[in-house]
């Protein structure tokens, strides 16, 4: 107990927000492996608001004094924490059997609730935000926990709808966590103190917090009533470039995934590219993270495939992407179906199947080009001129292409599709005179942006 | 000794701002301070830290209430200092003064408008009104009071409010039903989810139980009869003491675990209800409580309604009346939690009649619960449904959807025929190959031509919009109807005519032609347009 007072107090002499939050910590620090277990020890269910009381509030001996009001609100989080790290310490133990992590997460929302009552009530001050960090970071670690706990064991929970809601159901714990988070999130939003003492500072962590909850539950367009609330208050915010970069990293992250979701390639890059210049060096899993987006996203707007040198440090990316922008860069298209399908899975996964699949696009007007380009030059009408490339191709010719590889020949009709595709999204320049069974292909640029 | 008196260890939550403790001193150790005093106090307290709540709270809670419905309304003092800077003594102008009466005036008050809430907002608009220096200029006696912003904002964000049960329990609050501390606590969770002002109190988590709480339970069935005692001779406005009087008891005792438990309310039933009703058609009526069993139709019932309305279908083919029927049975089937072969049949059929009529609203709930059955018990037609899955979120361009129906499915599903069928349709459109989409959609298995249909006319125009660009200078018309899976040139033309490409087709001695060298962006609107909205809840 006097370890976390202690902390405490240096806290509060300081005003060191962190330290403070680290009092919080639902796990040992690694340099006191047992301080959770000797604080859960320290005192008993009948003394423990008191012990806390005199701690926080009475001591005589200690450099600062609370506010009454603000120091019984830190006796009650406090309680609440020790009542949590009771409940841990026995979860972690196994000595109960059922629904364990359920009373962890209840008693981990009473602490929050106990928290933002303290900022809501209390005058709890700005730099204590990152208490809620922590707090809001366990909280869905425990809703994550108690929803497996109660996997196992469904019970009948009282359900008056016309059907059964399965999905809800399965995550009930994470669903009010995400709750919680919303409201620690309007505390944030909402306050009115002048910027220096805002909790305003506090609020892309938890916003990267809803965001990472949210694509957990799988319901991503909740992000949107987010952004749209910030986006609403952004006379009165500071601009995201002075918040911490971590937070402004994770966040930009989570914008640039959700428009590569809703398909909005161009911004998402711009987010992704801004995620990935800010990411800390040495953060190999975050820019993987980062690149395992971007990548895709570079396909579509740019054509640009990544180099080996940029993969060179990340194996797993290397082995997602390398056998596909070979197929790419070659035109192979029974190689790119069948990477395609091998991949399959880490793709769908990464909700990046269905983007890397117009990667398909390229791959095909790749192919073309090389008909084109090995259908060589027009013979000269004289010799000044620079020479001109054949631009009249039988669709025969492409047909064939495409044909090669696969056991079967493809009819001319899906051929030309494939043609009038590449031509409506501007990857080749022509037309296609079907009576002659000819595609014409412009003389400048008959295939945008690959110098031919 | 702890668990005689628990409140008297907790800390009161607003206790006096230091400095100006001696001012208590008088009424400690008294046991029953005048009650207008309790009263006013605490509920003005966080507006006035100066006023001394600690002792006067802790003797009122071990002093029965008597008193307390006639004397709470008294409007309380202007608070004497500033929220912000308790040292800084200063006096109101009397406008705030009157302001803050008015606030507090029993006429004026809303049961709905929590009490703590209007102090809240009374303590925000005075303080804003200081930093900003406004105080004297704004016209106090015509801005709207506390309570009335509080609705104001309320309405505001029930807009957004997923639930209608908030607006629906907080009319009621003029009736002391049994409900009544439902509908409070209703109240509440209301103001938590929307609101930051509000923090959510330890009582309002009925599953945090813990021994501690546990043992002080026996507190509360006397204080529970005493409430119950009182309530016939209480006016509607005393009615509103009550609660706030439990409310604030509820804060300090911990005690409102047991009193929730007590209360009469409908409680959550241990198990699924078996219903006992014997009529095999029921109309549909959307629980809003727990079922009641001589209502419910037991699974043999529901058997045989089955075979009645699947009859009745045929014969009838009245729509309205089945989809009613269905649901009813859909009903009676969740509340009893019954989940077997039986349940997926019943939400099969449905699914089909649904999608023969185009109901696409009730089709999509009928497949968000096959999905969970196919997972959890074998039987029924998973292939099936789950390629109708894939076409319906193919409809409504549900990219996320798709990506988890993809991850769902097996590897032996993906090569089941209707499977492959469903998903060469979505890779057919991705790439934007409407030559094998076309053949894909005249050679659909089982149902799926009705889901087809629905956005086939779209993947035409796209289509269309396509072949406008890259064909130079005209298509014979047949070559349109091939291509497009029209039924005949007649269609394929009526079709160019109703998009407004009439000009695009020329009668030749070879047959008719389209222009489509002619047809600019033509069709490039309407294909915008069909792929904007997409109708998911197209019920009729």
């Amino acid at each position: 107990m006097d370890a976390i007072f202690e902390d405490f107090k240096n806290a509060y002499l300081n005003g060191d927000g962190y330290l403070l939050s680290r009092t919080l910590l639902p796990i040992d620090p690694p340099s006191q492996p047992d301080r959770l277990r000797a604080f859960q020890r320290s005192t008993n269910h009948a003394a423990v608001r008191n012990d806390f009381k005199y701690r926080i509030l009475y001591d005589n001996a200690s450099p600062i004094k609370l506010p009454a009001d603000e120091g019984n609100a830190w006796v009650e989080i406090y309680y609440f924490y020790w009542k949590a790290v009771g409940e841990i310490l026995s979860a972690e133990a196994g000595t109960k059997t059922k629904g364990k992590w359920s009373t962890v997460y209840e008693t981990w929302k009473e602490l929050m609730n106990q928290l933002i009552r303290g900022y809501n009530n209390c005058n709890f001050e700005a730099w204590t935000v990152p208490c809620l960090y922590v707090s809001g970071k366990y909280l869905r670690v425990f809703a994550i926990k108690a929803d497996e706990e109660n996997l196992n064991n469904p019970d009948a929970s009282t359900n008056y709808g016309d059907d059964m809601n399965t999905e809800a159901e399965k995550n009930e714990k994470l669903e009010d966590a995400a709750r919680v988070l919303n409201r620690v999130f309007q505390l944030c939003l909402s306050d009115r103190a002048p910027l220096e003492e805002s909790r305003k500072w506090g609020i892309y962590n938890i916003i990267n917090l809803l965001f990472k909850t949210y694509f957990k539950l799988n319901s991503i367009s909740l992000s949107k009533n987010i952004l749209n609330a910030i986006q609403a208050y952004r006379g009165d915010m500071p601009s995201l470039e002075a918040f911490p970069t971590a937070h402004q990293v994770t966040f930009k992250y989570y914008v640039g995934v959700i428009c590569f979701l809703e398909e909005n390639y161009v911004e998402a890059e711009k987010h992704l590219t801004e995620a990935w210049k800010l990411c800390y060096q040495k953060s190999t899993r975050n820019k993987e993270l980062i690149l395992t987006y971007l990548i895709p996203c570079h396909l579509l707007t740019t054509h640009t495939l990544p180099t080996r040198a940029l993969l060179e440090p990340y194996p797993r990316l290397q082995q997602l992407f390398l056998p596909l922008s070979r197929c790419i860069k070659t035109g192979d298209l029974q190689g790119f179906d069948a990477a395609l399908v091998a991949g399959e899975d880490e793709f769908v996964k990464r909700r990046i199947y269905l983007t890397l699949e117009r990667g398909r696009d390229i791959a095909l007007r790749n192919l073309l080009r090389r008909v084109f380009v090995a259908g060589g030059f027009e013979e000269p009408k004289d010799t000044n001129t620079a020479p001109l490339r054949r631009t009249r191709v039988p669709v025969a010719e492409f047909g064939a292409a495409i044909s090669i590889g696969s056991k079967e020949t493809m009819e001319n009709d899906e051929v030309e599709c494939l043609l009038a595709n590449m031509i409506y999204k501007n990857l080749m320049k022509g037309y296609i005179a079907r009576e002659r069974g000819i595609v014409v292909l412009s003389k400048g640029g008959a295939f945008p942006g690959t110098n031919v | 000794m702890y668990s005689h008196a628990p409140w008297a260890q907790q800390p009161p939550p607003i206790p006096p701002a230091p400095g100006t403790a001696g001012s208590y001193s008088p009424y400690q150790g008294t046991t029953t301070p005048p009650q207008h005093f309790a009263s006013a106090c605490t509920d003005m307290s966080i507006t006035a830290p100066a006023y001394h709540t600690v002792q006067v709270r802790q003797s009122f809670n071990q002093a029965p209430m008597a008193y307390a419905p006639y004397v709470h309304q008294q409007p309380p003092p202007p608070p004497a200092t500033s929220p912000e800077e308790p040292k800084k003594k200063m006096t109101w102008p009397e406008p705030v003064r009157d302001y803050v009466r008015r606030s507090f005036d029993p006429n004026n008050l809303y049961a709905d408008v929590d009490r703590s809430d209007m102090e809240k907002k009374l303590k925000q608009t005075i303080s804003t009104a200081t930093d900003n220096h406004t105080i004297d200029t704004i016209d106090w006696a015509s801005l709207p009071l506390p309570q009335q912003m509080i609705r104001t904002e309320r309405t505001r964000l029930s807009w957004q409010r997923e639930s209608v049960n908030m607006h629906l329990n907080g009319n009621g609050h003029n009736d002391l039903s049994t409900s009544k501390k439902r509908k409070s606590q209703d109240i509440r969770g209301g103001d938590d989810e929307n609101s930051s002002s509000t923090s959510t109190p330890p009582w309002r988590n009925t599953n945090s139980r813990n021994g501690l709480e546990d043992r002080v339970s026996f507190q509360s069935p006397a204080k529970d009869r005493f409430e119950k005692h009182q309530q016939p001779f209480q006016e509607d406005k005393a009615s509103k003491f009550q609660k706030n009087l439990e409310k604030r008891q509820r804060r300090f005792d911990g005690g409102y675990k047991s009193t929730y438990k007590q209360s009469p309310s409908p409680e959550p039933t241990s198990g699924p209800v078996v219903g006992t009703c014997q009529v095999l058609e029921k109309k549909y009526f959307r629980l809003t409580s727990a079922p009641i069993p001589s209502q419910v139709r037991p699974e043999s019932i529901l058997r045989q309604t089955l075979e009645l309305l699947k009859k009745k279908w045929k014969k009838e083919g009245n729509y309205s009346y089945i989809c009613d029927q269905f649901k009813s049975m859909r009903q009676d089937l969740t509340v009893q939690r019954i989940k077997n072969d039986f349940t997926i049949t019943v939400y099969e059929i449905h699914a089909r009649i649904a999608l023969e009529k185009g109901d696409l609203g009730e089709y999509n709930q009928c497949q968000t619960q096959l999905r969970a059955l196919y997972a959890q018990i074998p039987g029924g037609n998973p292939v099936e449904f789950k390629a109708y899955r894939i076409l319906y979120f193919i409809h409504t361009s549900n990219r996320t959807a798709l990506n988890d129906m993809l991850a769902d499915l097996t590897t032996a599903e993906k090569e089941a025929q209707a499977i492959k069928h469903a998903l060469d349709v979505r890779s057919a459109l991705a790439l934007g190959n409407y030559h094998r989409f076309f053949r894909l959609y005249l050679d659909v298995p089982n149902m799926g031509a009705y889901l087809m249909d629905m956005f086939v006319v779209r993947e035409r125009l796209a289509a269309l919009s396509n072949m406008c660009r890259a064909y130079k200078p005209d298509v014979s018309l047949r070559f349109i109807t091939e291509e497009l899976g029209f039924e005949s040139d007649a269609d394929a033309a009526q079709f160019i005519y109703d998009y407004n490409g009439q000009t695009l087709l020329e009668e030749r001695e070879e047959g008719i032609r389209v222009l489509t060298g002619k047809a600019g962006a033509t069709f490039e609107a309407a294909k915008a347009a069909a792929f904007k909205k997409v109708d998911i809840k197209g019920q009729i």
